[in-house]
């Protein structure tokens, strides 16, 4: 079920949320668990059972972990959970892609598994595997209660796209929380915006990238629209879902983390990743890079775990080779602006544009089906394919998409947040404007919704 | 009461309010704007529901029968248009107050096919037959490229069509239309603007053409709102259809092969249906004769057509006997010997180019 969608919209979150306002305190967590699992068997209706038997599993792990006295039995239940979190995600996620990589180097036709991938199973395993590792360091107790670990895992707003809710940032709302009328207010606003930036900007942008893949006559303006659009489609498409599960965790009293603060904006590919996916960022530090020794340790093996990190942060997003040539792509320049810092001396402007070029290209490798996909779009972008400059249809599609471009480029930076808050400053009347704004982006999103098809989340696949 | 509490509340009963009014609205059966069956609510069984179609089906139900679901539509194509600047919506655009529909670019595969089952039917049944080829533009040959819409090489598919059929003489109709020919809304033509075309093609295959102070327009009495009405969802004026009426067209009959029935040339009961273009010779109909009581000539016309055929043949009457239609989308062109008798009739192939750049249907 899309949050994007109208049996989201206007069946599910409707009943589940008057029934848990309805409900008495011990009752609430219960009827998000059972809410959280009939909206992902919606969607996967067989994978539910995984989900279930992840949540004992790892509800089973913490307990066994915290209640160890030894150090050595400690970490061998974490070694199990971390096995299980692999193995689930090795199975479900990369079985085919190993298998085909081996059948490919040893020329043997080990058969392919074919399963579907588990919608949001990056998700909830890393959220299950962090909830361990954190148990075992002390950071939090283990939950005692099933019910309200698995409202944990489960808990739909941020079940299948994020953001990484660490069991650290709930563990005090599992036990106890309030909605009060600001959080409402706060929450719903949220939603609806990020609602907006998913289907009034994301959508079309979407489609604008589809005709590009679609069209028989390709030409350089289109390559470099079609990576534009992408860039700010990717940004829309997500950033606009995790509003979405932040406003819809504010509703039912909870505080996720953000996972995006303008990241388009920044100067440098490190304040990038400082910016985009924060969640996902935070969590291989927190839980891989550290680990691993972070910075505190030899030139050489500090080069190896930034490597590691990023590779592991590209499969994170798909099991393809572009994926990691994605990452690695990043490591190549974090590693580089760390020992020049010849970056920092240029020009702001010069600083904003290396860093959208850089997201650009890289957005076309990560979107490519294959490596010669991603090879042949760069070639297209950078003039170097036997294609015209223009085309009629080309300059037909920036004529019809250039308003919308122009409201991708000023929705990616903070203009219009710092021209609301100002407002606020200034103005006792913005409740009145929100009020209208919240009540127009609800209507046309569903008049969108009504009338188009083109709807999906990309983050889906992760 | 805090202002918090106000935005909250007034969002939530706006919320709970169209959440409602969708729980409670009855479901409808059929959309006249968009011309197509909505989805009822789908069938719950163990079954459909971990093969996931009941899900499906539910949501498609959702969408369909979501509560003023054209204002919606509209609300979303005047935003898209005229706030987004979006050239087109859902595929529709508008240009001299016309909507019309992008298609690009030349299917070419399209056209060996249609070229493929064109000249099957030459070979098996037309070798005595004299055979004309012509091609209806569609609207946006005359409105896309002057507005800087995107459009098929409508060149390379006329040349195509026409080195394809060397076997056919080619009657070109693009310099006796304009865009004021065609419906405002609609992809068809105005058939009362259709005489010049008429004209054209009798001409060439010498036979007397359409008596024009004879035919009088007669106007529907419902406004005709066309195919591109419910797609553009735009608030556009509806057109007014008018029917070319005469003493000969009264009196002809129209057979039709699959009712086995006589009708006329002007199905006046579709003028209330959903789709009043049916109006002329009842409209998606795979075999049908025009049958001329006034015809003093032996001469016979077969034209392989599709809808555009339709207002386009009873202009052609006047020089033959009769006037055969075959719609190769809805019947086999294998099977037309069981129905039709081959000996020599001129033979028209009258496409448009919107069938042509989609002509996987012909069969």
């Amino acid at each position: 079920m899309l949050f994007s969608g109208i049996p989201f919209l206007f069946y599910f979150l409707p009943v589940v949320a008057v029934v848990y306002f309805c409900l008495p305190w011990r009752l609430k967590n219960g009827w998000l668990l059972l809410a959280s699992l009939f909206f992902y068997a919606w969607g996967e209706p067989r994978y539910v059972l995984l989900m279930v038997a992840a949540i004992a599993l790892f509800y089973g792990y913490g307990i066994a972990t915290e209640k160890c006295s030894q150090k050595a039995g400690k970490r061998a239940w974490l070694t199990l959970a971390i096995l299980t979190g692999v193995a689930m995600l090795g199975v479900f996620k990369y079985g085919d892609f190993a298998l085909e990589n081996w059948n490919l180097l040893t020329g043997m036709g080990v058969p392919l598994l074919k399963l579907a991938l588990p919608i949001g199973i990056s998700f909830y395993t890393f959220q299950c595997m962090s909830y361990v590792a954190d148990v075992y360091w002390g950071k939090v107790p283990a939950q005692r209660n099933i019910i309200s670990f698995g409202t944990y895992v489960a808990l739909f707003p941020q079940l299948i796209a994020g953001p990484i809710v660490r069991y650290v940032d709930v563990d005090r709302a599992l036990e106890s929380r309030k909605t009060t009328w600001e959080d409402l207010s706060e929450g719903i606003f949220l939603f609806l915006t990020g609602l907006g930036k998913k289907v009034l900007l994301a959508n079309p942008l979407g489609e604008l990238t589809v005709i590009f893949r679609d069209a028989d006559e390709k030409s350089l303006l289109f390559y470099w629209l079609y990576a534009i659009a992408f860039a700010l489609h990717i940004y829309f498409d997500f950033s606009g879902y995790s509003d979405m599960a932040v406003g819809l965790g504010r509703i039912f009293g909870f505080r996720f983390p953000r996972n995006f603060d303008y990241p388009y904006i920044s100067r440098s590919v490190t304040e990038f990743w400082r910016r985009w996916h924060m969640t996902l960022g935070g969590w291989f530090r927190d839980y891989v890079y550290i680990p691993l020794g972070g910075n505190r340790v030899s030139r050489g093996r500090w080069v190896l775990n930034i490597l590691t990190v990023w590779m592991l942060t590209g499969l994170w997003h798909g099991a393809a080779w572009n994926f990691v040539l994605w990452g690695l792509l990043f490591a190549a320049l974090l590693l580089l602006e760390k020992w020049l810092p010849l970056l920092n001396r240029l020009p702001n402007l010069l600083r904003h544009g290396y860093v959208l070029l850089i997201i650009v290209v890289s957005f076309v490798i990560f979107n490519a089906e294959t490596l010669g996909q991603a090879g042949e779009d760069l070639m297209g972008m950078f003039g170097l394919l036997p294609v015209p400059l223009i085309t009629v249809e080309s300059v037909y599609y920036l004529k019809s998409f250039a308003l919308l471009l122009i409201a991708g480029f000023v929705g990616a930076t903070p203009l219009v947040r710092n021209g609301a808050v100002s407002l606020q400053n200034r103005w006792d009347g913005t409740w009145a404007l929100r009020i209208a704004a919240g009540g127009a982006l609800l209507l046309l999103c569903t008049g969108y919704l009504v009338d188009g098809s083109f709807n999906p989340f990309l983050y889906f696949r992760f | 009461m805090k202002k918090s509490t106000m935005v909250a509340a007034a969002l939530c009963t706006l919320w709970l309010g169209l959440t409602a009014v969708a729980w409670l609205s009855p479901s409808k059966t059929h959309s006249d704007t968009e011309r197509r069956e909505l989805q009822q609510f789908p069938e719950l069984s163990g079954e459909s529901v971990l093969s996931g179609e009941f899900m499906e089906g539910f949501e498609s139900f959702t969408l369909d029968q979501f509560p003023l679901r054209d204002n919606f539509r509209t609300l979303k194509a005047l935003f898209h248009y005229n706030l987004l600047g979006q050239r087109d919506n859902n595929g529709i655009y508008l240009s001299q107050g016309h909507a019309a529909q992008l298609d690009y670019p030349l299917n070419g595969a399209s056209l060996d096919h249609a070229l493929q089952v064109i000249g099957r039917i030459y070979e098996r049944y037309l070798q005595d037959s004299r055979v004309f080829l012509s091609i209806v533009p569609d609207k946006g040959y005359y409105l896309a490229e002057p507005e800087g819409y995107p459009a098929m090489d409508y060149g390379a598919l006329f040349e195509k069509m026409q080195k394809g059929m060397p076997y056919a003489s080619y009657v070109n109709l693009t310099d006796c239309l304009t865009a004021s020919d065609y419906y405002k809304t609609d992809t068809h033509w105005r058939q009362e603007k259709l005489i010049p075309a008429a004209q054209r093609l009798c001409d060439a295959m010498g036979a007397p053409g359409p008596m024009q102070q004879e035919l009088r327009p007669v106007a529907a009495q419902r406004p005709f709102y066309g195919v591109y009405y419910g797609q553009a969802a735009l608030p556009l004026e509806p057109d007014t259809l008018y029917t070319m009426e005469s003493n000969l067209l009264s009196q002809c009959r129209v057979y039709n092969y699959e009712t086995g029935s006589y009708g006329s040339v002007y199905d006046l009961s579709k003028l209330e249906g959903k789709d009043m273009y049916e109006v002329f010779l009842s409209g998606s109909v795979s075999l049908l004769t025009i049958e001329n009581p006034q015809a003093t000539t032996e001469r016979e016309l077969i034209i392989f057509r599709d809808s555009f055929g339709s207002s386009l043949a009873p202009l052609l009457v006047q020089g033959y006997k009769s006037v055969t239609l075959v719609d190769v989308r809805y019947i086999s062109s294998q099977m037309l010997d069981r129905f039709l008798d081959f000996h020599g009739q001129d033979v028209l192939f009258l496409y448009s180019t919107l069938v042509l750049n989609n002509a996987f249907m012909l069969k």
